[in-house]
């Protein structure tokens, strides 16, 4: 076997606690079963702390709104009711969600694709539409007009900003109307300023690059004169989500995993993955062409500091901080995170079944799950799971192992994940793999039934008295405290 | 010397000794070839103008000239470009250097950025904007001639023909060692051709930056694998330099050299002599060696601030805010919203707004006037702007940094500044008037 390519996930203080609990983690699994979401409802109201200090560190008004969509947990989104949070919901299911979690309606705004049900429940309860489209706009107009609802506060989602000097391009969104288009929207805002009252302008750049961010927010900063000088009064500029959450523990790890996976695509090392995937980088001629489709997973510039320093950066032409300019011009600034907010928020824990060795050589360790219960490898994301071996077995001296971890589907692309993973020891079935820091979209984004095989199920962990419990999510409440006994 | 053309200036750099004092080495000759006095200002003007010169030739129409590049290549490929009456469009993963964007700005290119990887993988996007970009140009089409630096023979011929050769005569033999960075691998390819022609002893020795760091001009171990002129084969070893190392190259070159070198030849320089140190141990009798120079430091500046901001150190400025004490910061006086209405009434002090100008356009206090903040910051720079007496009101956003200059003034001498506490939004706040032009 080749040296051990390890890929340590970065463990703040309560996941390390939580892992270091082996039999409550195995009595968890035993009594729930596996594959099983753990969630940790505390960690958010932390997470949330952090970019409400960028704020205050900026002297910035506005609100932080969790995009519900990373996960469904009701733990957590009644944990965080119970802060001063807003939350952002992009479905009819959320919005209901959000208002059986707590959230009142001025602490809700609508995005995504609406349907007519969920645009008629927003306005009816008053929560903030962030229109997508003129379309969506006249819509709305027609619910309210029909149903003698008030007044609808919304936000217009703007794409396609132009920057000036070098040209900036971004990917092509399918969302937002595009700013040369926002002249026409102002025409029917104005047209329908009994129906609708427009309080702010929003984008979200699906990028990590700061430069594109920093052209729209600059841009949305001018387009607010143009909205004022209509006699409309918006006061929010909201710049989406897209904060990021750095994975691993250590670049040098990183580093070394993806300078090895290119010598491995070239024919220059043994494979480090499954039949040689390339993960996007493929050898043609022995120049390697293609792009690294993963996530970076090492990246120390993300959640609140990824914030603070899109912040810090001058506009390109106002040459002013954009930070300055959201302050002075008075405007407030919402936020949408989704994946930043649930870092450190929960982990999947899977039975190990079988640990079995082909004629290659190879080592297969079989889970009791599939990958679509964690969906790493699907949103590109890769970082080792922790093992936590049965309380009652001695760990054995083998050393590091390098394994390719298989689910529960008869299906041969059932790889949890196609790398090799390398665990500090040989497993035994009866083991927990734990997959933590999984619970912004890879817990339940896409887990199913299929083959009839069981989805998770979810418990809120939180600690009390030093001492690790638990409940079901859905019997999570923020006043719930020792529940149940582990 | 008289030319026709300032692209007959293009190459025969000259070879220039580093005095020993300055690198150490006891047996080995180390000469710098200073591609930086190329008539573009790089080793690029070699390449640019091999690769873009058959397509000015032939009568081939309008069409824009198209190269993947973020500094030198560009550089030059806009200046020939525009000689020749052709638009030139520079696409780049990511302009790091400010002024060089500035400077294609000035030469009349076009500069298209690409967009950063996406925040949420999709997996449908299976190629890489670079390639998509490439697969795009290097298709059959009469709107552009894409130079295509990483992959074109012409780059590597270029150097074979001319900067190879020119070492040589200049030298009257090939250098026992050749050190050269890697960016499109053009240069040191194609020298090394040359020089191994001449004699097949010859070392070859590539550098390529750190992982984590970003060396202008320079590639790091993995993205020199996505160069196609690139060849293992090339190289006897190749050695990596860190930011910092090239930094520190470039003012051992600038300073104790007499040659303005820019951070790749720093790094070339660095990587030579560390190179060379343990095999000069070993000699006894002399070697040369030579390493390329290929730019020049002053498009660097930016890049050397923030990296090193110690070495362009300057003397603290007189009357800066960055001076204040927190005594004081604290002793500022202030003023707040009731008390600085009933003031205004009363004395009609100057009320300055440090806001931007379009924050002041849009909303401010009647009878204010806009002194933006960094405008103020200078004129203070110089001495007070008004009367000792005179009162002043400050106003910002939020009260804090009209407290810092409210400070500052009182330092100075000035014996009735206020500074509005909660600034223009607790203004705002208290209902108190404010207007739009």
């Amino acid at each position: 076997m080749t040296a051990p390519l390890y890929l340590a996930p970065r463990l703040e203080h309560r996941l390390t606690s939580l892992l270091g609990t082996k039999g409550f983690l195995h009595q968890l699994a035993g009594a729930l079963g596996s594959p099983l979401n753990v969630v940790l409802p505390d960690q958010i109201a932390d997470n949330l702390r952090r970019f409400q200090e960028v704020y205050e560190r900026r002297n910035l008004s506005g609100k932080v709104y969790f995009a519900h969509k990373a996960n469904r947990s009701s733990a957590l989104v009644r944990r965080l009711a119970d802060t001063c949070a807003h939350i952002d919901i992009a479905s009819l299911g959320e919005l209901r969600h959000a208002l059986g979690s707590g959230f009142s309606p001025d602490r809700i705004m609508a995005t995504g694709p609406k349907s007519p049900e969920f645009l008629w429940l927003a306005a009816r309860t008053g929560v903030t539409v962030n229109l997508d489209s003129a379309d969506e706009l006249e819509t709305l107009v027609a619910i309210v007009t029909k149903h003698q609802l008030p007044p609808a506060r919304v936000l217009v989602r703007l794409s396609e900003f132009d920057s000036t000097g070098a040209t900036v391009l971004s990917r092509r969104s399918r969302f937002g109307t595009p700013v040369d288009a926002f002249s026409r929207l102002l025409d029917a805002l104005e047209r329908h300023r009994d129906t609708v009252r427009l309080t702010g302008i929003a984008h979200h750049l699906d990028t990590i690059g700061l430069t594109e961010k920093a052209t729209a927010l600059e841009s949305c900063i001018a387009l607010m004169h143009e909205c004022a000088a209509r006699g409309l009064s918006p006061h929010v500029i909201d710049i989406g989500g897209g904060f990021g959450v750095n994975y691993l523990a250590d670049s040098a790890q990183w580093e070394t995993f993806t300078s090895e996976l290119s010598n491995a695509v070239l024919g220059s090392r043994p494979p480090l993955t499954w039949r040689n995937h390339g993960y996007g980088l493929r050898n043609e001629g022995g120049t390697l062409r293609g792009a690294l489709g993963l996530y970076p997973a090492h990246r120390p510039l993300a959640g609140p500091r990824y914030l603070d320093e899109l912040l810090g950066l001058q506009a390109p032409s106002l040459s002013r901080p954009l930070a300055t300019l959201l302050l002075e011009n008075l405007h407030e600034l919402y936020i949408e995170p989704g994946r930043a907010l649930v870092d450190q928020c929960g982990v999947v824990l899977a039975r190990v079944l079988e640990v079995r060795d082909n004629a290659g050589g190879e080592c297969f360790v079989r889970l009791e799950m599939n990958a679509s219960d964690v969906s790493l490898e699907e949103h590109g994301v890769l970082m080792d799971p922790v093992l936590v071996p049965r309380p009652d077995r001695t760990c054995p001296s083998t050393g590091p192992v390098g394994v390719y971890l298989i689910g529960n589907l008869c299906l041969e692309a059932d790889f949890i994940t196609r790398r090799m993973v390398f665990l500090p020891h040989r497993p035994s079935p009866g083991d927990l793999l734990t997959f933590p820091n999984t619970a912004g979209y890879f817990m339940d984004f896409s887990a199913d039934h299929a083959l009839h095989q069981p989805i998770a199920r979810k418990v809120a962990a939180y600690q009390d008295g030093g001492r690790w419990r638990w409940c079901l999510d859905e019997n999570y409440w923020p006043i719930t405290s020792g529940s149940e006994d582990c | 010397m008289r030319y026709d053309s300032i692209t007959e200036v293009i190459g025969n750099t000259p070879l220039v000794r580093i005095a020993p004092q300055v690198h150490g080495l006891r047996h080995i000759d180390l000469y710098a070839k200073l591609e930086m006095l190329n008539p573009f200002g790089s080793v690029k003007d070699r390449a640019a103008w091999n690769m873009a010169r058959p397509h000015l030739a032939a009568d081939e129409g309008q069409r824009t000239v198209v190269e993947l590049s973020s500094g030198n290549t560009a550089k030059a490929l806009a200046v020939i470009a525009g000689m020749h009456g052709l638009p030139f469009k520079s696409v780049t993963n990511r302009m790091k250097v400010p002024e060089i964007k500035d400077l294609l700005l000035l030469l009349g290119a076009e500069i298209e950025e690409l967009p950063g990887q996406a925040e949420c993988l999709d997996p449908t996007n299976t190629e890489d904007p670079l390639t998509q970009i490439h697969q795009m140009l290097s298709a059959d089409g009469p709107a552009y001639v894409h130079t295509d630096q990483y992959y074109n023979p012409l780059n590597v011929e270029a150097h074979r023909t001319s900067t190879g050769p020119e070492i040589i005569t200049d030298l009257g033999a090939a250098p026992d060692f050749f050190i050269a960075a890697v960016g499109t691998a053009g240069s040191s390819t194609g020298s090394a051709q040359a020089l191994r022609a001449h004699d097949p002893n010859v070392r070859v020795i590539g550098l390529v930056a750190h992982k984590s760091d970003f060396i202008p001009g320079i590639r790091n171990i993995d993205e020199v694998h996505e160069v196609g002129l690139f060849d293992p084969a090339t190289y006897d070893t190749i050695e990596s330099v860190s930011a910092d190392e090239a930094i520190d190259g470039t003012l051992t070159l600038v300073r104790r050299c007499g040659m303005l070198a820019g951070p790749t030849g720093g790094a070339a320089y660095f990587g030579a002599v560390k190179h060379l140190q343990t095999i000069d141990e070993q000699l006894t009798d002399r070697r040369t060696a030579v390493f390329i120079v290929c730019d020049r430091v002053e498009s660097y500046m930016s890049y050397i601030r923030k990296r090193r901001p110690e070495l362009l150190r300057r003397p603290p400025r007189t009357n800066s805010v960055a001076t204040l004490t927190q005594a004081e910061l604290a002793a500022a006086p202030t003023i707040d919203v009731i008390s600085a209405r009933t003031w205004m009434a009363e004395c009609r002090p100057l009320v300055v707004d440090l806001r931007g100008a379009m924050a002041f356009g849009a909303l401010h206090i009647p009878g204010s006037v806009n002194i933006v903040d960094e405008i103020f910051a200078e004129l203070l720079h110089g001495g007070l702007p008004f009367g000792r007496s005179q009162p002043v009101l400050l106003t910002c956003p939020v009260g804090e940094q009209s407290a810092r200059y409210a400070a500052l003034l009182t330092r100075m001498g000035h014996t009735d500044v206020r500074s509005l506490t909660g600034g223009i939004i607790a203004w705002r706040d208290a209902g108190a008037p404010l207007g739009r032009d």
